[in-house]
């Protein structure tokens, strides 16, 4: 399957968009602007959906 | 009297001096008035009455509660005292670290949070130690209060669209609820009886009582009048014995017999009917204030602490005896003055039975919003925090302490903050200080489509009890008119009861009483104390009654009346204050008090309506805004009371049946406007059976769509939207009112009204496959599951973890195939059933610890949450959001979603009431088409038609048509056609055949499975269809063997737990009458708990098998030589055993 190397994951901000890395124990809050909330990034896998 | 006649002079100019010529003239073309109707809902929008009531509690309410508990002080000690001088609510904040952060309320939906606002109060407090020191203290913070969206201290209050959008918020939404917790939830409007006002009704024995409620700040209390065998009696739960109402007269110092009757009424009747209670009184020898009082002192039901005793009765008639009427300096003179009017009342009713009150009538009705209910609330938790620091005051002060004494330091902003906070998300409103308890007061806002949570914003929920089988309360009343939507009601239980507000509906809230007091008495009321009670009644004056309370008597009550009305339609007074002139009970009713309900109208000067057509052109081009119709008294508010003195014509330009033209008054806006929001978009409301508009209204909100413009960044627990949600074709002017337009919830389907295969009974409909491989009804179900990574103490946590592989990096287990290196599934993959989004592990003990040593692998559990879905459904993680919660712990959201196309069973309705669910889906190919080449999404029965009679289905579908070749939208408000909101069947028709269609709207279909031209011409056209949220692949449920329940070893009940389908009572009589009784056996027995036990054929109980000796023992007779096997439910072996448990032995005697 795919190899992964550990490459840390990031995440967006919900209000300014700015990429953020969390370490296990970090308070959840944009490095940027403090905005207290974090989306996942979209996967980078291929996905393939059934289009139907 | 300079103010009063203002007004009716400018309208005496405008009106030209009416000859032969002028009133035989065709009139003039009728103003439209309808963009008074937007105006109106821009001013004062869907939602106004919970927002005006909240704004009224945050900017007055809350200021007179603390006004009127300002100042408390230590017991032993009344120079130490805190005093506070002013309150205020903040924007809304939270304290995280110290440090004040503003909130918006999005933020709070996706976190968890309660959106509330500091209160803050300004002190001034003595500390106490040898000498008293005064500080004042400013901004101290009493606790938080949840604050209702777009209120004033809301951060939405005044934003446009733009600002809005930025702070992440639907410029659609109404606002009007609260956000605790992250939950949305709505304080329902309360409808409750009105207070402090007269009813006269007979009780369940027949008799013919007076009762009042009483509402003060200090006190509740009810007050009865009752007449039994002729006699009259006061009733109050203080009392044991009802008290001959003479007597109580005689105890307020009325003494004399002559002056009881002059305050009823010099007619000889109501002496009569008053005769055998003022002989009841001789006969009790009670002539004087002091035996009255007496006699009234053995009747008190707790006679309390003795030695107060003498002055028992006296202080109930002066605090509960109607307490909302005033006792100043010990005079009773308002109270007898009060009760007199009471007495009259009744004996009207009496003499008279067309004056009795209706209950169910609207204008005694009040309506609570949430503002009141807050300030009940605040104001008994405030009490609370107060009394709890003079008792904690009270203890630190017996103890000797080196500290001063100081209040400020003893306020506790907990107890608010909390209050407010559980009253509001459980609903439960349990208020001891004013007995009251309430439940389901508030309930979580609907999001399932956009007008379930308009329709919760005007939803009316009933105080008495449902259970009542009566009609009277359920029935629709003639006085809703205009206020009270006639359709939207729920069927079955609260069928009635639970009302809507119709759209131009207003709920007052309190006014200043003092100013508009004075300005009655300046404008020629005459002061109660001034007179008589000869004079009270005299004929041609009438009685001044504000707000429930007598203020006195006026002698030309129409000039009178007038004269208030031209000061509140020169805006002197304020626009909600209602004069109601009631001629049978002689009295003029003023009412500024909250929860009336009230509709705009244009006021009209004999007929002819103050708004002319420039007024409306100044409204179009912006210069004018519904408050300046208001303020230039072109439109004036009515309350149900004051419509009484109204004459209402629907237009101005129709000739009025038997009516004089010049006795009109008020001109309506427009005649939709009796409807609600959410029985505002069934096109043609008024071609319908009208129980087809109240399903519709029921459905309207199971109708899956668009919810919000941010829908997608909404995290709810469970969210169905279309795919391609459309506008309706046709249209009525309420749906571009509230926005539906904006965010529709259906789709506009072509549908032939034919019978199609057989599948089509019973109002079920056939599909076009193509229609919906190109997205007819195709929706998104998404659901969130939170996953929170929880705390132990001591640094101990929960961990994610990324998921194992092995050394070649493949995964050692294939569920976790969803997540990414964080252990948190990544968006856009696909989760399947069992699946793993979150690896989460704990520690494996949570208690001991060795201090300091990190925690190693072996020493997590695994704990991974795994999605739970239905097998071969693909469904795919949306996105994955990282907060902290209000306990600092991280919580991790998924959001999964789901694509469903519509399935055979899927329900789906039109806007008439008329839901089915989906037969067949045939392909396009077998479809039948039109000549040119038009093939239907969907073929529906005409069998759906004759009994249900929605006539306005058929005209939706004509309209449709009409609307899709001439590329105009048609409209279809209700009673529309003549004000040309509604377009008429013959326009469509001749729009039809300009077009090349027949008027009938039949076109002529080829079958598509022969080819061969159909027999009859079809009825097709487009209507608007819903998809409702019912899905058959959320309840189809099946099962062979499965879970048992641990108890009785029986299969588990319900879907959700994979349960078994029960064959009840019922089924099982039908067996065996049938005499099935092999099956009764398999099923109750062999597939459900069989079991195998040890019978003693001797004692009769249960024995055990012993495995070593290998032979059957019974443990009572302590042999084993009777023993029988059988086999029988574990269910029937549990009920002998628990019997056995309560001493009771059941006995198995074996044949």
């Amino acid at each position: 399957m795919d190899p992964q190397q550990p490459e840390p994951v990031s995440y967006l901000c919900g209000d300014c968009g700015a990429e953020n890395t969390l370490k296990p124990g970090d308070v959840i809050q944009c490095r940027e602007c403090g905005y207290r909330i974090l989306y996942k990034k979209r996967t980078r896998r291929i996905v393939q959906y059934e289009a139907r | 009297m300079t103010v009063v006649d203002q007004g009716d002079d400018a309208a005496k100019e405008e009106l030209p001096t009416p000859s032969y010529r002028s009133l035989a003239a065709p009139l003039t073309n009728p103003v439209d008035k309808f963009a008074l109707l937007p105006a109106f809902l821009k001013v004062r929008g869907l939602v106004k009455e919970h927002i005006d009531s909240f704004n009224y509690f945050i900017t007055r309410g809350i200021r007179n509660i603390l006004r009127a508990n300002n100042r408390i002080e230590a017991r032993n000690d009344p120079n130490i005292y805190l005093r506070y001088t002013d309150v205020y609510v903040e924007k809304p904040s939270v304290q995280v670290d110290y440090k004040i952060e503003r909130i918006t309320p999005h933020f709070c939906r996706l976190t968890d949070r309660t959106y509330s606002a500091p209160i803050k109060v300004d002190i001034e407090y003595t500390v106490g130690g040898k000498e008293y020191i005064l500080k004042t203290k400013r901004n101290v913070l009493i606790g938080y209060m949840p604050i209702m969206l777009r209120s004033y201290p809301c951060v939405l209050n005044g934003k446009d669209e733009a600002e809005l959008a930025r702070v992440g918020e639907c410029p659609l939404d109404p606002g009007g609820y609260f956000i605790v917790k992250g939950t949305e939830k709505v304080i329902l409007i309360q409808e409750q009886l009105s207070k402090n006002r007269i009813i006269i009704d007979t009780d369940s024995k027949g008799r013919v009582i007076a009762s009042v409620t009483s509402s003060t700040h200090e006190i509740k209390s009810k007050t009865v009048i009752t007449m039994d065998k002729e006699k009259i009696y006061l009733q109050l739960n203080q009392f044991t014995k009802p008290i001959p109402i003479v007597v109580v007269m005689k105890a307020m110092g009325m003494t004399s017999d002559q002056e009881v009757v002059q305050m009823v009424g010099r007619d000889p009747r109501y002496a009569d009917l008053l005769f055998p209670s003022i002989q009841e009184c001789a006969s009790e020898r009670i002539y004087t204030q002091q035996q009255a009082l007496q006699y009234m002192d053995e009747k008190v039901t707790y006679p309390g602490a003795g030695n107060q005793k003498e002055g028992r009765s006296k202080s109930i008639l002066r605090d509960v005896f109607i307490a909302h009427v005033p006792v100043k300096n010990g005079n009773f003179r308002q109270k007898c003055i009060y009760t007199g009017v009471m007495l009259r009342r009744m004996m009207d009713a009496i003499l008279n039975a067309d004056t009795f009150d209706d209950k169910d009538y609207v204008g005694n009705k009040r309506l609570e919003l949430s503002g009141q209910l807050m300030s009940l609330l605040f104001e008994d938790l405030f009490k609370t925090m107060n009394s709890q620091a003079v008792e904690l005051m009270n203890k630190n002060s017996d103890k000797t302490r080196s500290s001063p004494l100081d209040f400020s330091q003893l306020i506790k902003h907990e107890a608010i903050t909390t209050g407010l906070e559980r009253a509001i998300s459980t609903g439960n409103w349990d208020i001891k200080r004013f007995r009251m308890h309430r439940k389901g007061v508030s309930q979580v806002l609907s999001r399932l489509s956009y007008m379930a949570s308009l329709g919760y914003m005007t939803r009316i929920t009933p105080q008495f009890e449902k259970t009542r089988k009566t009609s009277g309360p359920r029935a629709l009343q003639p006085s809703q008119w205009g206020m009270l939507c006639p359709c939207d009601t729920p069927e079955g239980e609260a069928c009635g009861l639970t009302k809507n507000l119709a759209l131009l509906t207003h709920v007052t809230t309190d006014q200043e009483e003092g100013p508009l007091m004075n300005l009655c008495k300046s404008l020629g009321v005459e002061d109660l104390s001034l007179l008589s009670g000869e004079e009270i009644h005299a004929p041609g004056s009438f009685l001044v009654m504000f707000n429930g309370l007598i203020l006195g008597k006026h002698r030309q009550p129409q000039k009178f009346a007038n004269g208030m009305r031209n000061l509140r339609r020169s805006g002197k007074i304020g626009e909600f204050v209602s004069i109601f002139v009631n001629e049978k009970q002689h009295c003029i009713h003023i009412a500024s008090d909250g929860g009336r309900v009230c509709r705009p109208l244009i006021i009209a000067d004999k007929g002819r309506s103050r708004v002319k057509e420039h007024h409306m052109k100044e409204l179009r081009d912006g210069i004018r805004s519904f408050d300046d119709f208001l303020r230039d008294g072109l439109i004036e508010y009515l309350d149900v009371n004051e419509e009484n003195n109204a004459l209402i014509a629907l237009y101005e330009h129709v000739d009025q049946d038997g009516v004089e033209r010049s006795s009109i008054t008020h001109i309506e806006i427009e005649p939709l406007s009796i409807l609600g929001v959410v029985s505002g978009l069934i096109p043609y409301p008024h071609h319908n059976q009208s129980p087809r508009n109240t399903y519709q209204c029921a459905m309207g909100k199971q109708a899956m769509g668009n919810i919000a413009y941010n829908q997608l960044f909404r995290a709810d627990s469970l969210l169905y939207l279309l795919v391609y949600a459309q506008r309706p074709l046709l249209t009525t002017k309420t749906i571009e009112l509230v926005g539906y337009d904006k965010l529709g919830a259906g789709q506009n389907a072509t549908v032939a009204v034919m019978g199609y295969s057989g599948y089509d009974i019973e109002d079920a409909i056939v599909m076009n496959k193509s229609s919906l491989d190109r997205g007819f009804g195709r929706c998104i179900a998404m659901k969130k599951y939170t996953v929170t990574k929880e705390n132990y103490g001591d640094g101990l946590s929960d961990r994610i973890a990324k998921p194992q592989r092995d050394q070649n990096g493949v995964l050692v287990k294939q569920n976790m195939r969803a997540l990414d290196e964080d252990g948190i599934a990544a968006p856009g993959q696909i989760i399947r059933n069992h699946d793993v989004y979150v690896n989460k592990q704990t520690p494996k003990n949570t208690d001991r610890r060795v201090a300091g040593a990190p925690l190693a692998d072996r020493d997590y559990a695994n704990a991974a949450v795994t999605y739970k879905g239905i097998d071969g459904e693909t469904t795919v993680v949306d996105r994955v959001m990282l907060c902290s919660d209000t306990n600092e712990k991280l919580s991790i959201k998924c959001i999964i979603r789901h694509t469903r196309r519509p399935e055979v069973g899927d329900k789906f309705s039109s806007r008439h009431g008329q839901k089915g669910v989906c037969g067949t889906i045939v392909q396009q190919e077998d479809f039948p088409f039109s000549e040119r080449g038009i093939c239907p999404d969907l073929i529906m029965n005409p069998h759906g038609f004759p009994s249900r009679m929605t006539i306005g289905k058929m005209i939706e579908l004509l309209g449709g048509k009409a609307g899709l070749s001439c590329g105009r939208f048609h409209y279809g408000s209700a009673f529309g056609e003549p004000s040309g909101n509604a377009d008429k069947v013959e326009d469509i028709s001749n729009t039809l055949i300009k077009h090349g269609f027949s008027y009938n709207g039949k076109d002529f279909l080829y079958s598509g499975i022969l080819g061969h031209p159909l027999e009859a011409y079809i009825f097709m056209g487009p209507i608007y269809y819903q998809k409702l949220k019912h899905m058959v692949l959320d309840k189809m449920h099946a099962r062979a063997s499965g879970p048992r329940v641990l108890l009785t070893r029986q299969p588990t009940e319900g879907r959700s737990r994979d349960g078994g389908l029960r064959l009840g009572e019922m089924e099982r009589d039908c067996l065996i009458a049938y005499g099935a009784s092999m099956l009764i056996f398999e099923r109750l027995m062999l597939s459900s708990d069989p079991y195998q036990v040890q019978v003693c054929r001797k004692c009769g109980l249960l024995g055990y098998y012993n495995h070593k000796l290998k032979a059957a023992y019974c443990s009572m007779c302590k042999n084993g030589e009777n023993m029988a096997k059988m086999r029988l439910p574990y269910a029937c072996k549990l009920l002998f055993q628990e019997l056995q448990s309560m001493n009771v032995v059941p006995r198995l005697k074996l044949a």
